[in-house]
């Protein structure tokens, strides 16, 4: 039922190896797919000689862009609905020019991976090395290499919107701040990888996809266009997921060329993507410099923000590409906040590095990691407590929805009380009394606070074209009374199985026992939009309930007409007999049998402005306030983190188990990826993380516990619900960084940048003069 | 990140072992397999054959008065719990288990562990602060190599080919013995940023009389440090003043990486001041 600890359904078959994971669905004759990738990060490819792979017993094809040509291969294209972004079509192979290393140039096809990989080290390449560019600002100099000639630049898009008055009040604020804010470049890394697997059908014509991918009916699309088949004749099938966060939300080269290799061979086919190739291609994320100016009275209370975003998105041959997240970006750079005056320059930046795309939290880690900065440096700036000046800046607690500027409709309960829970439930005084006493002591404590506003189940149309917010569900109940229940989402892990029962059980008012729940098969339903923006509970959950609601009342009139032996009224599983097998007593005007199909939308949200110039991306809103308190070794730069609190308004609350660990798992990615994770190459494009040696994630010992505090404020779309998948990855960056800060400011380092490894601080702590004491740290 | 073509041999005995490396100039010598397999998956390393050591008998520990006899194909996770290892050798009981994950070191060996010579691996740097010894076998014989002729750069040792390493020798401690291996890595279980072995021995009056330290990290091979540690010879505790011009001398004499010589320092310093402690606690275990 809606509101209770029920244990995850799937975590018996997910936690005992009885999941299915892409690499789990061996059929006969199936052949492996490995891709050979560049190892320049620009080149022009004069040639590709692939006799001698084809000559290797148990290649079954060698294929290369020339090939899918022939066989009729279609361009793929970013989708982008927006003006002014350049124009950019690629094929599924690089055609005749390699932009960064890790970019597919031919693909083999054989009896088994080893083979491929054998063979694909007989494929010789004759290509003439290019000046590579990996540095956003490089790129953007005069005499710049340019990786599309024809662009004359590397600017794919520039989005500007600087209020005229902007500058006035900046020039007239009591004080102003100008800095720049660093966002280093990480990497989603779901633990299962890519994968997809394609099989023509040749009794029907048909081509049947198994893909590791959070939106299975659009990926049917896009196979669908770039194969040149109808989308009736492409079934998609994402099977269990170990992960997405968004990595897994594109619709990548290689799941189309993947099923272009199957129509090529006639045979069913397999491409399992390693982790080097998860590490160096398959999409990085966050990479942004922001040149922040703030205008702010005496009381904190900023007057201006202006915020120039330069993006770095990479080679940009993705759906959406890097813009789809710099756009978020922007859009968010007041979070929860009131900040007067708002503008920002944004400038999207082709360089010879990996495409930047989609990672949970989607361009709002940047946005909250400039405002909680700013906000921080407003605080120390005028001696003021970081608790206060965010009360000062935030949205006022009422009216609701509040309507920004641009025509967001901030749906949010109070924030007052939300803080005032989170100084409470941290315990806020007690821990600057203990960071007091620290210092007293010598100790490098800190404390950081965040409070975050974010929209949730957007429209991303404006992103991606193709991303409008609605969702489809069908629910049935069967004869024997148990239900069923399809959804248009896709579960990686979240436990949809569960959460999506619940909602039906409650409607239903039955056992979570009797719902099952299925996603991720394009065959269930004709459209669905998938899982990424937390949207799930908000678009399925309703979907869910409104289609439970319609099947219910419908029991309710049936139920009402029947007859019992008894005076009880009939049950459940008596109604659904009636319903389907007793079609002769129903009332007239009542059809046969329980299933309903439903797809529904909130309707709150307008991604084109309306007569108003106004836009709202977000169904809804939730709000989330962290706090965290850090120790920093100084010798050694460690960040240790004392504790950790989150208070998290989404709304109503399907189930509170569910929502804690979507907040710790969002707090193990933020924690990750200031304190461990840097996707890094050097000045030529190669890459110097690719492999999970050099790419370092948090593991079990490195991840305390967040402590999470549950406040419901209920939304007006169906159920109540708001959105809280990506809540704590976005919050937590920025509120270690200022604890970090906090930590740090004896010492005199200032925290500019979201690179707070071990590695880096202790840079920044020697370089800020301060000299180790050895005789400390060996007792330590 | 499949490995290249290889073929395949499970040898019974040491003998064997010789004459099938012997026999092809692309073979290699696979134990635990914990190195050598991830580089072959990325083919990194392409033997042409491996040769399985793991039934030719070369596992075992046995103490010869001042000498601990440790088979070439003993277990890390032996070495970290075994109780005579923890007495005789604490300083490589301390290490092996610092070395990756539980599932690793029951699968790591010692031996291979010495011969793949990763800079920044433990065992390498505590047979050089142990002053220790490899025998190895070829068919012309066996012959002793000291810890500091062993290795001689990135991945490299002063092996031939076709010799094996049948055992590792290490001093037995003293009964004032003290040692402490100190690493610093960004997450428990990496490989080191930097790390120090370190060990020393004290006479009846708690001077200490003996030191041997290495340091891992710094260069292509683990660095002896025992003479940047001079210092401590002669003193009786691990003074604060001692501690800092530890740390102070490291860090102005080590070359390479400033921010690692940093670490070295430091990490070297709480190796000594931990090495006294533990010379303390053995010494009163001992009265």
């Amino acid at each position: 039922m809606i509101g209770e600890r029920t244990e995850r359904r799937e975590d018996a078959r997910l936690t005992s190896g009885r999941g299915r994971y892409l690499a789990d669905h061996d059929v006969p004759g199936l052949a492996h797919v490995a891709i050979l990738r560049s190892t320049s990060a620009h080149a022009v490819i004069r040639g590709i000689d692939v006799s001698g792979a084809t000559a290797l017993p148990g290649v079954i094809a060698v294929v290369t862009q020339a090939d899918l040509d022939r066989a009729g291969a279609r361009p793929m294209t970013h989708r982008l609905p927006l003006l002014g972004v350049l124009p950019l079509e690629w094929g599924l192979l690089a055609r005749d020019r390699a932009r960064f290393v890790g970019e597919p140039i031919a693909a083999v096809v054989a009896a088994t991976r080893s083979i491929a990989e054998d063979a694909m080290e007989l494929i010789v390449i004759d290509e003439e090395q290019l000046p590579a560019v990996v540095d956003p600002f490089v790129a953007l100099a005069p005499g710049a290499p340019l990786l599309y000639s024809e662009w004359g630049t590397n600017e794919f898009f520039r989005m500007t919107s600087l209020p005229p008055v902007l500058g006035d009040v900046l020039a007239t604020a009591p004080y102003v701040k100008q800095f720049r804010l660093t966002d280093h470049r990480i990497a989603a890394l779901p633990l299962e990888g890519h994968g997809v697997q394609a099989a023509p059908d040749p009794a029907t014509g048909t081509l049947h996809v198994y893909a590791s991918n959070q939106q299975p009916h659009q990926l049917r699309t896009v196979i669908a266009e770039t194969c040149g088949l109808d989308e009736q004749s492409v079934r998609v099938v994402a099977p269990d997921m170990g992960g997405g966060f968004g990595n897994k939300q594109h619709f990548t080269r290689e799941e189309c060329l993947t099923a272009m290799l199957a129509l090529i061979t006639g045979r069913p086919v397999r491409w399992i993507q390693d982790r080097t190739e998860g590490l160096i291609s398959s999409i990085h994320s966050r990479e942004q410099v922001h040149d922040v100016t703030v205008g702010y009275d005496d009381s904190g209370k900023v007057l201006a923000y202006r915020v120039d975003v330069t993006a770095n998105v990479g080679n940009p041959i993705l759906y959406f590409s890097g813009i789809g997240p710099a756009i978020v970006t922007v859009g968010a750079l007041e979070g929860g906040y009131d900040f007067g005056v708002v503008g920002f320059d944004l400038r999207c930046v082709a360089t010879n590095t990996c495409p930047i795309g989609a990672y949970r939290g989607f361009g709002q880690p940047q946005a909250h990691f400039s405002s909680e900065r700013t906000l921080d440096a407003i605080a120390v700036d005028l001696g003021l407590d970081p608790i206060d000046v965010r009360r000062r800046n935030l949205l006022p607690d009422g009216p609701r929805p509040w309507i920004t500027g641009g025509g967001a409709r901030i749906d949010v309960g109070p924030l007052g009380p939300h803080l005032d829970a989170l100084v409470t439930e941290f315990g806020y005084g007690r821990w600057r009394d203990l960071q007091s006493e620290a210092r007293a002591d010598g100790r490098l404590v800190g404390i950081g606070v965040s409070a975050l506003v974010q929209g949730t189940a957007p429209t991303q149309y404006g992103v991606a074209g193709r991303f409008g917010s609605y969702e489809s569900a069908a629910v049935a109940v069967l004869p024997d009374g148990r239900v069923t229940v399809a959804v248009g989402t896709k579960s990686q892990g979240q436990g949809h199985e569960t959460t999506l029962a619940q909602v039906a059980a409650d409607v239903f008012g039955v056992g979570v026992d009797r719902v099952t729940v299925t996603d991720g098969d394009t065959a269930q339903l004709p459209y669905g939009m998938g899982t990424w923006g937390s949207r799930t509970a908000v678009m399925a959950g309703g979907a869910v309930l409104r289609a439970a609601t319609q099947l219910r009342e419908k029991m309710d009139r049936i139920a009402a007409g029947m007859q019992t032996a008894s005076a009880e009224p009939p049950t459940f599983s008596e109604i659904a007999e009636e319903a389907w097998w007793q079609t002769h007593r129903l009332p007239a005007d009542e059809e046969p049998g329980l299933q309903q199909t439903v797809v529904y939308t909130p309707g709150n949200t307008m991604p084109v402005p309306d007569e108003h110039g106004h836009m709202n991306f977000d169904e809804t809103f939730a709000a989330h306030m962290t706090a965290v308190a850090v120790e920093v070794d100084p010798e050694t730069g460690d960040v240790r983190v004392l504790d950790a609190v989150l208070v998290s308004d989404c709304g109503v609350v399907i189930n509170p188990m569910v929502v804690e660990g979507q907040h710790q798992g969002g707090f193990a990615q933020g924690l990750g990826a200031v304190l461990f994770e840097e996707v890094r190459y050097d000045d030529d494009g190669q890459p110097l993380t690719s492999t999970l040696v050099d790419y370092t994630i948090p593991e079990a010992p490195d991840v305390p516990r967040l402590r999470v505090v549950q406040r419901e404020t209920p939304s007006a779309v169906a159920g109540g619900f708001r959105g809280v998948g990506e809540a704590s990855i976005i919050a937590t960056p920025a509120v270690i960084a200022g604890a970090v800060a906090d930590a740090l400011a004896p010492l005199g380092v200032e925290i500019t940048s979201t690179r707070l490894h071990a590695h880096y601080l202790r840079r920044a702590i020697r370089a800020a003069g301060y000299t180790p004491d050895a005789s400390a740290f060996a007792s330590r | 990140m499949k490995p290249a073509p290889f073929d395949y041999v499970r040898c019974a005995n040491v003998p064997e072992a010789i004459a099938a490396l012997s026999g092809d100039e692309g073979a290699k010598v696979i134990a635990g397999g914990q190195s050598l397999v991830p580089l072959m998956a990325m083919r990194l390393a392409r033997p042409t054959l491996l040769v399985d050591v793991n039934d030719v008998g070369l596992d075992g520990i046995t103490v010869e008065r001042d000498v601990i006899r440790i088979g070439a194909c003993t277990r890390h996770r032996r070495l970290e719990r075994d109780p005579v290892i923890a007495r005789v050798a604490p300083l490589l009981q301390e290490a092996a288990g610092l070395i990756g994950y539980p599932a690793i070191r029951t699968r790591g060996t010692i031996g291979g562990s010495l011969v793949h010579a990763d800079p920044v691996a433990e065992l390498p740097t505590v047979l050089v602060a142990a002053g220790g010894f490899v025998v190895v076998r070829s068919g012309a014989g066996t012959r002793v190599i000291a810890a500091v002729d062993l290795f001689t750069g990135f991945l490299d040792t002063t092996l031939e080919h076709d010799e094996i390493v049948e055992d590792v020798l290490l001093p037995v401690a003293g009964t004032r013995h003290g040692s402490s291996f100190c690493e610093w890595s960004p997450r428990e279980g990496d490989f080191a940023t930097a790390g120090v072995a370190l060990a020393i021995e004290r006479d009846d009056d708690g001077r200490c009389v003996a030191l041997g330290a290495a340091a891992c990290g710094l260069a292509s091979v683990p660095l002896d440090c025992s003479t940047l540690l001079a210092a401590v010879l002669g003193e009786t505790s691990a003074s604060g003043a001692l501690l800092r011009q530890i740390a102070r001398v490291m860090r102005a004499d080590l070359a390479g990486d400033p921010d690692r010589a940093d670490l070295v320092g430091l990490l070297a310093a709480r190796a000594v001041h931990r090495a006294f402690a533990r010379s303390d606690e053995r010494s009163a275990a001992a009265a």
